[in-house]
């Protein structure tokens, strides 16, 4: 067995947050990218444009300085805006919600694309014989046409998680206690930057099988009743 | 014998860019009426047919749905629903039957029937069920409730399309063209199940290509030209004395 030198419990709730950071940022990005492309699907000018400067911008700045505006940027926003109802003390914003924030944001910035193609790809007749059912536009959107944008979209974006879930492997260099973050811990007080560098490698490794198989699971069960038998 | 139309267009056009597709279309449609309209493709039958539940807003002319006028206001240069609960409540009851289907992928044959009650009408789930089955039943596709769309031919898939539009009971059926889209090795058993409504008294508008089957079925076959009625009558003056050259000419080389 190989000796961790007793830091192996360390590095599993290291793992622990990685794992609660990549589901709360999945969250938040399947959430914005939905919007992202009904914004930009939408008939409304402003909103297209409000979509585009959003994409353009999250997918135009390397993952780690967007880890870094936020998290520094946060404090500032949040405490200019709370003077202006008077309260002046110090705001820190955590490591945590910093990187939920940020991976968020970019997870949603991708996942817009990659909805707006699904959304893009439901044929009119879809609509329609909802429509013509007298089916309102929210229960046309959730019974008829998320499901079928759900299957399209899953490949795509089950592989931005995986993207994701290294990704927050970024937000240890603002002091997240993740598993990169224990890694280094462990590295400068034992110096034994291959052993725990390797380590740390395989429970990434470990983490993003399981995803795979999570997400091929899902695109099995999406797509019922579309192959023809 | 001042009974009112159930269905009644007054009037209706439609311009797309430059090209006036529906240039006055009016039509009355009385409880059990099953009015057949034909036409060479181009002639503006479908998007007719559409305008009535507003798939397609019209440019100009006026809805009456048991009485009661559709209240539309102009959207650009079209007319779109100024109520949208009035719509919704008119498209609940007037069922439409697409060319292509349009049976929900990712529903099994039973899911798709019970949508519209289950989910629209909001009725008991197991009344919905039974009824669904009963419909099913009635369209001969019972024992494929369970499979998917996918897994139909595409006469099975017309059928069941029929069977959604019917669980919602409703008072008027628009047909658009629904064995266009089939091998012709499937379009009897399509005919079959509509002769069957036609013979309940149902009220059905069919835009249609099968000419045998519309003068069989039809009380009043309306026959459209480049976006106006040439011809309408019975379907024994339409076929057998026209008083149009073109529709003459148009049933001389189709049927």
């Amino acid at each position: 067995m190989i000796d961790l030198h007793g830091f192996g419990d360390q590095l599993l709730q290291g793992a622990l947050i990685t794992v609660e950071l990549a589901m709360a940022s999945l969250a938040v990005g399947l959430v914005l990218g939905l919007l992202g492309a009904a914004a930009k699907l939408s008939s409304i000018a402003p909103l297209r444009w409000l979509a585009t400067i959003y994409t353009t911008i999250v997918r135009g700045i390397p993952e780690l300085l967007t880890v870094l505006i936020i998290y520094f940027g946060a404090t500032i926003v949040l405490m200019a805006i709370a003077s202006q109802f008077g309260y002046d003390d110090y705001i820190e914003v955590g490591p945590f919600a910093a990187g939920v924030t940020a991976l968020g944001l970019t997870f949603g910035a991708y996942a817009t694309e990659v909805f707006r193609g699904a959304l893009q790809s439901i044929p009119k007749g879809q609509h329609e014989a909802a429509t013509a059912l007298g089916m309102g536009a929210f229960r046309k959107f959730q019974r008829i046409i998320l499901p079928q944008v759900w299957r399209v979209a899953l490949p795509g974006l089950g592989n931005l998680f995986l993207v994701l879930l290294k990704d927050t492997a970024l937000v240890s260099i603002v002091g997240l206690d993740d598993i990169m973050r224990k890694a280094n811990i462990a590295v400068s007080s034992t110096k034994q930057p291959f052993l725990f560098y390797a380590t740390a490698a395989v429970m990434y490794l470990l983490l993003t099988i399981i995803s795979m198989v999570v997400v091929t699971w899902l695109e099995k069960r999406a797509s019922r009743g579309m192959r023809r038998g | 014998m001042s009974k009112a139309p159930a269905l009644e267009l007054i009037d209706i056009h439609k311009t797309f860019t430059d090209v006036e597709v529906l240039k006055g279309i009016s039509l009355k449609a009385y409880d059990g009426d099953v009015i057949s309209i034909l036409g060479s493709s181009g002639s503006g039958k479908s998007t007719f047919l559409r305008c009535i539940n507003l798939l397609e807003n019209p440019t100009k002319g006026e809805i009456i749905f048991n009485g009661e006028s559709l209240k539309l206001a102009s959207s650009g240069r079209d007319l779109a629903a100024a109520d949208m609960k009035q719509l919704t409540k008119m498209r609940q009851q007037i069922g439409f039957v697409f060319q292509s289907f349009n049976l929900w992928p990712h529903m099994t044959v039973l899911q798709n029937v019970m949508e519209g009650p289950a989910h629209v009408l909001k009725r008991p789930k197991q009344e919905v069920m039974d009824y669904a089955e009963h419909l099913l039943n009635k369209v001969g596709i019972a024992d494929k409730k369970h499979m998917y769309p996918n897994q139909l031919s595409g006469g099975q898939q017309q059928r069941v399309a029929i069977a959604r539009t019917l669980a919602m009971d409703p008072q008027v059926i628009l047909f658009d063209e629904p064995t266009s889209a089939l091998d012709p090795e499937l379009v009897g058993e399509v005919l079959g199940v509509m002769r069957k409504l036609a013979e309940e008294g149902r009220t059905m508008l069919i835009v249609t290509h099968e000419m045998s089957f519309a003068k069989e079925v039809s009380s009043e076959v309306v026959f459209l030209h480049k976006g106006v009625v040439e011809e309408k009558g019975t379907p024994d003056k339409v076929f057998n004395s026209p008083d149009s050259e073109r529709c003459r000419a148009f049933l001389s080389s189709t049927y």
